[in-house]
């Protein structure tokens, strides 16, 4: 996905707010985040964290500073194992006119050293916002690797899947009932992009008024997707 | 049927973690491999031995729920303080082992079987 075709596609569907969350990397935000800001678009610094559990966790940065100082200790969290790209594809960086700078060299696919416990409070030092990822899917969810979320587990949220039937997860598993459910497309092409969303009453595009929205402080709030539009 | 759970445990290396609890009258039945708790939650039976290498805290409530009475860590792998705490608090046993997971149960499966 070129970022130029993304914010195309993101128009296309309406989307005020973008985040991307590569797996274990954060290498790509800052060239995506630059043609963001030339279609009006709101970017923000996104990853998906894979923990040595093989949960994935959605970490969401304000701070170009704190995201890419975090990217480096998750990058340094990751096993020294090559990447294969005869058989995953060249891992590529890129700038904002879609040059490749350079390719990754440790395998991404793979799980971070890091435990939850760990990948959490990385994500609190550097003030990030985090969520475990499509917790209605079996594979690398939190539901699914752990059983259940602990109760006095240090999360913002809880990701769901685009299509993921919200009355039957709230059935399934009711203790979810006390977090914001956000809804994402997680796309991995284009075509998915904006095929699930989240939808927020906030003053400006910025994780922390999400943050507020998610805890539903101040007047922000995430629409439940019940509630008729004004 | 059954093994006297001190007699594998001797048999596998293992290391007793949780070494204050009284296991001298437990026999196990039958033993239950896996890594993801949600399968584990699942389809593990009561007077099964866990074999696994996950160590998050919640392998505590999960074995407390199906009423494992032992968890064996495959791979010299040790949860920390935290899961040794609740183990014992909970009464569970926890056991680490130098072995693989696959060499465990195949421990366990001759004992059990008395091949």
């Amino acid at each position: 996905m070129s970022p130029k075709a993304l914010m195309k596609r993101a128009k296309e569907k309406g989307l005020d707010i973008i985040a991307i969350t590569d797996h274990n990397t954060m290498a790509n935000c800052s060239a995506y985040h630059r043609v963001a800001a030339k279609d009006d678009i709101a970017f923000i610094n996104g990853v998906e964290i894979q923990t040595s559990e093989e949960i994935h966790l959605v970490a969401l940065f304000d701070e170009a500073d704190d995201a890419s100082a975090f990217d480096k200790e998750l990058y340094e969290s990751l096993l020294p194992i090559p990447n294969d790209p005869d058989y995953f594809g060249d891992q590529v960086v890129i700038d904002s006119n879609e040059n490749i700078i350079r390719c990754e060299e440790r395998a991404l696919l793979n799980s971070s050293t890091w435990t939850l416990d760990e990948a959490l409070d990385k994500i609190h030092e550097y003030h990030g916002f985090c969520y475990p990822a499509h917790v209605d899917v079996h594979t690398f969810s939190i539901i699914g690797q752990l059983g259940f979320i602990p109760d006095d587990m240090p999360i913002d949220a809880i990701g769901i899947t685009a299509h993921g039937d919200r009355d039957r997860i709230l059935a399934d598993f009711p203790y979810l009932e006390k977090y914001a459910l956000i809804r994402s497309s997680d796309a991995h092409y284009l075509a998915d992009v904006g095929s699930g969303y989240a939808m927020f009453y906030l003053e400006k595009p910025t994780v922390s008024e999400i943050r507020k929205a998610c805890m539903g402080t101040e007047g922000r709030k995430l629409w439940n997707e019940k509630e008729e539009i004004k | 049927m059954g093994v006297r759970l001190n007699s594998f445990l001797e048999k596998i290396s293992g290391v007793n973690l949780t070494p204050g609890i009284d296991i001298s009258g437990i026999t196990i039945e039958g033993g239950y491999v896996s890594d993801l708790l949600s399968d584990v939650m699942g389809s593990a039976q009561p007077h099964q031995v866990w074999i696994t290498i996950m160590k998050h805290l919640n392998v505590i409530a999960v074995a407390s729920m199906t009423g494992i009475p032992c968890i064996v860590f495959a791979k010299d792998s040790k949860p920390d303080d935290a899961v040794i705490k609740k183990a014992i608090e909970e009464g569970i046993c926890l056991v680490s082992s130098e072995k693989s997971v696959f060499e465990i149960s195949g421990i366990l499966y001759l004992q059990l079987h008395q091949i």
